[in-house]
């Protein structure tokens, strides 16, 4: 059997065709993005080797890069604060009610699995002026008339602009889904003798829900906070198509959509390449923090 | 006396509380069915009634919108390519991904943590670092504008999860079955398609489903990948149909239709084992 | 072990490559995929040409040819067909369309494949430049000059757009056949300037009269796009122009993008800018134009391809309802008012051909009579070639813009598409949307200005 188990040749046919995959077009990628990132490499042109003067562009001049970062870091804080709410929220009501939680729990979920662009596209229509929201605000006589409403996806006022806002909720309202079912699969999981204990020594349903379920959810908080992290980090999809591209002098711009504009309508693939690995490094720090601050917390108790 | 006052005052408020609680999830329900909804009429309408009463019901019925999506709108060759490439990528990723993951989780080999470790790591990293040198690649390697361009990257960030999730499952099988299996005289190939693949089926559909559906949804790869309209995938043909020629919306609310159709007649038909395979795999990932 | 390691990195080097090699060949997405394949057609196009084999060629361009409801892409698509029916057996096209938005990247993309679509369009300007300066497009002057093909044209002068000198890939020459000529004009809505009492404004300050006239009469006297940024930029690039702004200046730094003609185009930018409808920052030019076309507003500036959408999409009458003019002259400025935006599609052949007879046939059926006639009767761009045309089926407003185009001193090209990339025009772009919005032009020219500092004066 251990012989069996240690056989060469079928090692390394079982591990070979996954790793060579993963080392081509992951690892090696990875690698040649910090090359790239340190070059001025325009497209149908050679690579040149500049050191660090896309990093110092980037920190320095770029005030679309200062927007597009102030905007995904608002994204990821609202989102890791807003999904832990609602998400537990959510989660706990659902847990608590006997009749249709899985019909609820089936609605909620939908927009999760459904097209970011379509929905995406969809949001843009509800929020332009002249045919979704505003029009029924008009004909509900709370505004004048559709022009005078909220420019919901057009104003470019105060430091985060209510577009930002706007898709902040719309992908609130997309991914809250699933952050409620991480956090009722970890409630169903503990088992219900403690919460019977609890009763008996007298607790009521909101003690126990904050003396018992949170802490025992702990380590699903961590998952959870660093899904939307990271998600929210990479997030490209809806705002892509909730504002027109060149819409707004990319006062809406994230990381990612700053990247692609970059990169592929400009053609500096040397720049975006830099764009990329800040990118990564965001992704990775977060996921550290996340996992050492919330993960250590959970084994003090 | 007392006592039973208090317990049914108990009783009501927590009756009140019930209500509260379906009101709540009611008008919730409410925001996530409208807007589909409102596609729904909308997408039926046609664009002079639209315009005058964004909100009502249609007076006739206009299938032509669909047609128009269909056909002109690219959507039913997009439709097709997206099939296929998250077919091919669901199957290649799995087998690739279940081999590798008994290769960690089963044969004994010093590397094999380091290997799981080398893996894991792929997952953190987004896919937006690596866009721009398998641009570059692949256009030398002339897989820019054909879907194995946009199935080959699919599959790797595919695979992290799948050999992690797999992994978790093979290491359940409780060892007496592979060695009775040795004993009687498997190969370990044989042991890999004979016990462990049939004994992780759940695995399989876990890992499928998120493959699946994350690859039916992508738009950032294929929008930079493929150039020609008749290679386009769902999400970059509704998104570069949709942006620049809305001048007739109501074939636009079509076009958004027929992009979800299907994930929401999938979703209907076997939404609690969507649910819990996409929270399962999250839960692991 | 060392030793091993090394050999099993070697040898998955290899396999990966096999694997992938594998994957381009044997992967049943490409078969299964129901259109033209590029990829295939280069391969077809690669193989030695013998006597029975049709000449397979590519032709990208910016529009889809069987959706679009555009009259000149129409006229491309008969062109297209016209080409493949004559050459039956000999010479065979395949469009690869996408839209206008990504057309650039996705050109961008083919190129930096090595798989450069035969024949391509382009725009002259930043975007032409990338591919007659790197060697992409071919010089075409032999082909012109050959059978008389070049005396076809009007004049020497519709070539500007696509003449290089030094700096061309392959010396100084002509890179780039026009299609058509399209300028932009000031539309408006004859039967709203009568009830308003408006006059045809020949300066700045009648136009705004004019437009408060409208507005009197309550109607919206603008209608524009600040949301696709090129249509606001088409205004202030005139107002510039109509300042005196040479663009020659500015790149040879000679003066800057704060010099006080543009910064006065801002201020009139801003003063104008009270006349334009209220959801103008949001609308993008499909919602900007439809208001002009459904009698919502009174005038809309645009390039005279809105013709062709006048002629194909409006409702029956409103064509007759038109007006052209000239976008005014600025009170007390020396410049010449009579210059004109244009702008022409323009046809290239890749350098990497395999087949140059094919692409260039196929480009003279783009402006050979058929088709010029079509361009000026059906879609409303003025010709390049020296067609007769009748000019009783041309659309009445053709002959208005062609009144503009001969009163004409030069032309210039617009202002997004004439600076030194494409960025510094989006960048441009934005500023002056900024600038609509209400910033003080002064800041509002910060970014433009930055983009030169860093990236063309040094």
């Amino acid at each position: 059997m251990d012989k069996l188990m240690r056989n060469k040749k079928a090692i390394i046919l079982f591990i070979a065709p996954a790793l060579i995959l993963f080392t081509a077009v992951l690892f090696i990628p990875v690698c040649k993005a910090v090359y790239y990132s340190l070059c001025n490499y325009k497209i149908n042109y050679q690579p040149k080797y500049i050191g660090f003067k896309n990093y110092v562009m980037l920190f320095t001049k770029d005030k679309t890069m200062a927007i597009a970062f102030k905007n995904s870091i608002f994204f990821m804080i609202f989102s890791i604060v807003t999904q832990l709410i609602f998400g537990l929220i959510l989660a706990a009501l659902l847990t608590n009610i006997k009749k249709g939680r899985n019909l609820f729990k089936n609605i909620y979920y939908l927009p999760c699995v459904l097209s970011s662009a379509a929905l995406g596209l969809l949001w843009m229509f509800v929020f332009m002026p002249r045919l979704g929201i505003n029009q029924m605000m008009a004909s509900l006589g709370w505004i004048e008339d559709c022009t005078m409403g909220p420019e919901w996806l057009f104003n470019t006022d105060g430091f985060i602009i209510l577009p930002i806002w706007v898709i902040s909720f719309v992908a609130l309202w997309q991914y809250v889904g699933q952050s409620m079912m991480l956090y009722m699969a970890q409630i169903s999981g503990i088992s219900m003798d403690i919460y019977e204990a609890s009763y008996i020594d007298g607790c009521s349903k909101k003690q126990s829900f904050f003396y018992i379920t949170l802490p025992l959810i702990k380590p699903m908080v961590a998952t959870a906070m660093s899904l939307n992290a990271i998600g929210s980090l990479k997030f490209f999809d809806l705002i892509y198509n909730m504002i027109p591209e060149g819409f707004l002098s990319h006062k809406a711009d994230v990381i990612a959509t700053h990247l692609y504009t970059q990169a592929f309508k400009f053609s500096k693939l040397g720049y975006g390449s830099a764009i990329g690995v800040i990118l990564l490094i965001l992704c990775l720090i977060m996921t550290v923090i996340i996992n050492k601050f919330v993960k250590t917390e959970s084994y003090d108790m | 006396m007392n006592n039973t006052m208090t317990i049914s005052k108990e009783k009501r408020r927590s009756r009140i509380i019930t209500t509260l609680i379906y009101i709540f999830l009611v008008i919730l329900a409410i925001i996530y069915i409208v807007p589909i909804l409102w596609v729904v009429i909308t997408s039926l309408k046609n664009d002079s009634t639209l315009m005058l009463s964004p909100w009502a019901m249609p007076e006739h019925i206009e299938w032509g919108n669909y047609a128009f999506a269909w056909t002109k709108g690219h959507l039913g060759t997009a439709m097709l390519n997206s099939f296929i490439v998250c077919s091919i990528t669901l199957i290649v990723s799995m087998v690739f991904g279940s081999m590798a993951a008994f290769a960690i989780a089963r044969l004994r080999w010093k590397l094999s943590k380091l290997a799981m470790y080398y893996f894991l790591i792929g997952m953190m990293i987004p896919i937006h670092t690596i866009l721009i040198p398998l641009f570059v690649q692949f256009s030398q390697w002339h897989l820019s504008n054909t879907l194995t361009g946009i199935i080959v990257p699919y599959i790797t960030f595919s695979l992290p999860i799948t050999i992690y999730i797999m992994v978790g499952f093979f290491e359940g099988i409780p060892n007496e079955l592979f060695e009775s299996a040795c004993i009687d005289g498997c190969s370990v190939y044989k042991m890999f398609t004979m016990v462990a693949l049939p004994l992780a089926k759940t695995g399989f559909m876990v890992t499928g489903l998120m493959s699946f559906v994350a690859n039916w949804n992508e738009l950032l790869v294929a929008m930079v990948f493929i150039s020609n309209d008749a290679k386009k995938t769902l999400p970059v043909s509704l998104t570069k149909f949709v942006g620049p020629y809305h001048t007739n919306y109501c074939q636009m609310f079509a076009a958004i239709m027929i992009a979800i159709i299907p994930t929401i007649i999938a979703y209907v038909a076997f939404a609690n084992q969507i649910v819990e395979g996409l929270t399962a795999g999250a839960v692991k990932g | 072990m060392k030793m091993r390691k090394i050999l099993a990195g070697i040898l998955s080097m290899a396999m990966t490559a096999g694997l992938l090699a594998g994957c381009g060949g044997a992967a049943p997405a490409d078969t299964a995929a129901p259109a033209a394949d590029t990829g295939a057609a280069t391969e077809e196009a690669a193989a030695p040409a013998t006597d029975g084999d049709v000449q397979e060629i590519s032709f990208m361009i910016w529009d889809d040819l069987e959706a679009s409801e555009d009259l000149i892409t129409k006229g491309y698509k008969e062109s297209v067909d016209r080409f493949n029916a004559d050459f039956a057996g000999k010479y065979h096209c395949t469009p690869i369309t996408t839209n206008l938005e990504e057309y650039y990247d996705k050109l961008n993309a083919l190129v930096a494949a090595g798989d450069t679509p035969d024949v391509f369009i382009a725009s002259p300007g930043a975007n032409l430049n990338d591919y007659a300066m790197t060697g992409v497009a071919a010089k075409l002057d032999d082909y012109l000059d050959a059978d008389g093909w070049k005396q076809t044209f009007t004049s020497d002068a519709v070539f500007a757009g696509g003449t290089y000198g030094d700096e061309g890939g392959d010396g100084p020459g002509i890179y780039a056949i026009p299609l058509n000529i399209a300028a932009a004009c000031v539309f408006y809505n004859t039967e709203m300037f009568e009830d308003a009492g408006a006059a045809v404004p020949k300066t700045f300050s009648e136009l705004l009269d004019t437009c408060q006239k409208l507005q009197d009469k309550g109607y919206t006297p603008i209608t524009i796009s600040a949301g696709t940024a090129w249509c606001l930029s088409m205004v202030a690039g005139y107002l510039c122009d109509r300042n005196g702004l040479n663009l020659q200046d500015i790149k040879d730094h000679k003066t800057d993008w704060k010099d006080e003609k543009v910064i006065k185009a801002g201020e009139q930018l801003q003063e104008l800018s009270q006349y334009f409808q209220k959801t103008a920052a949001g609308d993008d030019n499909d919602v900007a134009t439809a208001a002009f076309y459904n009698g919502e507003a009174a005038i809309l500036i645009q390039g005279s391809w809105a013709i062709g959408q006048i002629n194909g999409s409006c409702a029956e009458g409103f064509a007759d309802k038109v007006g052209v003019f000239a976008f005014p002259a600025v009170d007390g400025s020396s410049a010449d008012p009579n210059r004109v935006i244009a702008k022409s599609d323009s046809l290239c052949m890749s350098a990497a051909t395999q087949y140059p007879d094919a692409a260039i046939q196929l480009i003279k059926y783009f402006v050979d009579d058929t088709a010029s006639k079509y361009t000026a009767e059906i879609g409303g761009k003025i010709p390049v070639t020296s067609v007769q045309y009748d000019e009783s089926i041309a659309p009445p407003e053709l002959k208005y813009v062609m009144d503009v185009f001969k009163n004409a001193s030069s032309t210039f090209g617009f202002y997004n598409e004439s600076l030194a990339d494409t960025e510094a025009g989006s960048t441009f772009d934005n500023c002056f949307v900024e600038i609509f919005k209400g910033e003080d032009p002064e800041t509002a020219l910060d970014p433009i200005e930055d983009y030169y500092e860093m990236n063309v004066w040094e």
